[in-house]
């Protein structure tokens, strides 16, 4: 819109001022509204909602409301955690009314402008909680607990809780359903009032004492954030986070979430499930695991021994199988020898009977008529032989001296110069000397 | 537990490298035996510590405990 805009004629009969062109009222309105003192207000937020760069809400209580906007800016700057400007909450908010004038194409809006914002109640117990929250993990106090070491089976446990809640019977079934039934050191201690956290830090510092805990678990049913807040504490969260023994923390229903949870080794969401992280074996279950170990082993041991032992006897078999089976086939190549003899023997017997046979009658034939004159022919020619054979002589007395080697010695002479000499007489020949 | 036991949780997992040893046949008859004999030993650690936590809940206060032990030291301290 360029220049001023015509200014038309006023309500006839009125006697009030003007007409003013809107623009410049709304202006003046701002302008009025900015100048009012800046004063704090309490009341609950609704329906918080942030824009690009404004956040808006409503702040109410049971007489009025009034609708509020701040800058993005401002707001971050408080650092408040996440959804603690919920419907309800209760806060503090410091500023002064602001009117935007709008335009033709923008409405206009009246707003109380909050400069500051305080969170009061139990929301402002989250914000405390938010800045230790972040002071503590600064620190790094969330990692010593989850560094320690945690049995899986524990033989002394120590519980922080206390004495007639119901978080007690909890921790005990939870102990139960792991068939868990060793020693439990009860630290009992008010666990929502004032004395609350200083009785519960020296309870667990106590417990810490005794060399046989091996771990505590601190144990809280639910109840508001003020029961709960005294599990925020800072001195308990920091002795927690430097405990020797690992601590399960329990402490509200799973939708609270108290600083102790955030130190200790193990947040659970119920005493009875804290029972159960602080001995995570199941010992019947363990036990059968530890009898089938057991029958494995025996098995194994039993099975290497006699295989073992069947193999040895094996080996102590096999020498004594070797030789048996090597005098079976000797005695089968014995006899297999003995019968091929046996056989070759009656078959040459044959051949040669057949041989001599036709020998036989082939003489037969060629001797023909003459045969038996012939034979006697010879006959008397061997007799006339045998008149003359020198044996004939000897066994008439007489002595044959050869030199030993057949060569008959005739002469004494020749007997001389030989010297050794055989005599050889009907019967048998003797060596001789000739001593001369 | 004091640091130089052997804990529960690292005896079981012996345990369990040993009969999947076994139960591979590939050791031999002196490395089975010996196995068999180390796995015998943690199976009776096993089973102490499963006593252990077996023998029936004993409850104790740590106020009373405290009083104990606050008792003790002094007698402690007078012996040689």
């Amino acid at each position: 819109m360029t220049g001023e805009p015509v200014r038309p004629k006023g309500i006839t009969g009125s006697e009030l001022p003007g007409p003013y062109a809107v623009g410049a009222y709304a202006r003046g309105m701002r302008d009025f509204l900015r100048a009012r003192p800046r004063v704090q207000v309490f009341g609950e937020v609704w329906n918080f909602k942030i824009a690009r760069t404004r956040a808006f809400f409503e702040l109410r209580d049971a007489d009025g409301a009034l609708p509020c906007g701040m800058w993005r800016d401002r707001l971050e700057a408080l650092g408040l955690p996440d959804g603690v400007l919920a419907d309800g909450t209760q806060v503090v908010v410091g500023g002064g009314p602001d009117y935007y004038p709008g335009s033709r194409t923008a409405s206009p809006g009246f707003s109380f402008d909050v400069s500051a914002l305080r969170v009061a109640g139990e929301g402002d117990l989250l914000v405390q909680l938010a800045e230790l929250r972040r002071r503590l993990d600064a620190e790094g106090l969330f990692a010593p607990q989850k560094a320690l070491p945690r049995p899986v089976l524990p033989r002394t446990i120590g519980v922080v809780t206390g004495e007639s809640g119901k978080a007690r019977d909890d921790v005990l079934a939870g102990l139960r359903r792991r068939g868990w039934a060793g020693r439990l050191v009860w630290a009992f201690a008010p666990v929502q009032d004032r004395r609350a956290a200083p009785a519960i830090t020296r309870a667990l510092q106590d417990l810490a004492a005794i060399e046989e805990i091996d771990v505590v678990i601190v144990a809280r049913g639910g109840g508001s954030l003020a029961d709960l807040f005294a599990f925020c504490d800072e001195t308990l969260c920091r002795t927690v986070a430097l405990l020797r023994v690992p601590v399960i923390a329990s402490v509200g229903h799973h939708t609270d979430r108290t600083l102790i949870d955030d130190v200790a080794a193990v947040s659970a969401s119920t005493p009875t499930h804290a029972a159960e992280a602080a001995v995570p074996l199941d010992v019947g279950a363990a036990r059968a695991r530890t009898r089938t170990f057991a029958v494995r082993l025996a098995w194994h041991g039993r099975r290497a021994v006699v295989e073992r032992a069947r193999h040895l006897a094996r080996m102590g078999r096999v020498p004594g199988e070797h030789v048996a089976r090597n005098r079976r086939a000797l005695h089968q190549q014995l006899r297999e020898l003995r019968a091929a003899a046996t056989r070759r023997a009656a078959r040459e017997r044959e051949i040669t009977a057949t041989r001599a046979e036709v020998l036989r009658r082939k003489a037969a034939a060629g001797a023909g008529a003459d045969a038996d004159a012939q034979r006697r022919a010879l006959e008397g020619l061997g007799l006339a032989l045998g008149a003359h054979d020198p044996r004939r002589v000897l066994d008439r007395g007489y002595a044959m001296v050869d030199d030993r080697e057949g060569g008959l010695v005739t002469s004494a002479a020749r007997a001389r110069e030989l010297g050794a000499l055989r005599v050889t007489f009907s019967d048998a020949s003797v060596d001789a000397r000739i001593d001369e | 537990m004091s640091d130089d036991e052997l804990t529960y949780e690292a005896a079981t997992a012996r345990l369990e490298e040993i009969i999947r040893r076994l139960d591979s046949g590939e050791a031999g008859l002196r490395e089975t035996l010996d196995l068999v004999t180390e796995g015998r030993t943690l199976v009776e650690r096993c089973a102490a510590e499963l006593d252990a936590v077996s023998r029936g809940l004993e409850e104790l206060r740590l106020d009373e405990l405290v009083a104990r032990l606050e008792q003790q030291t002094p007698d402690a301290q007078e012996a040689p």
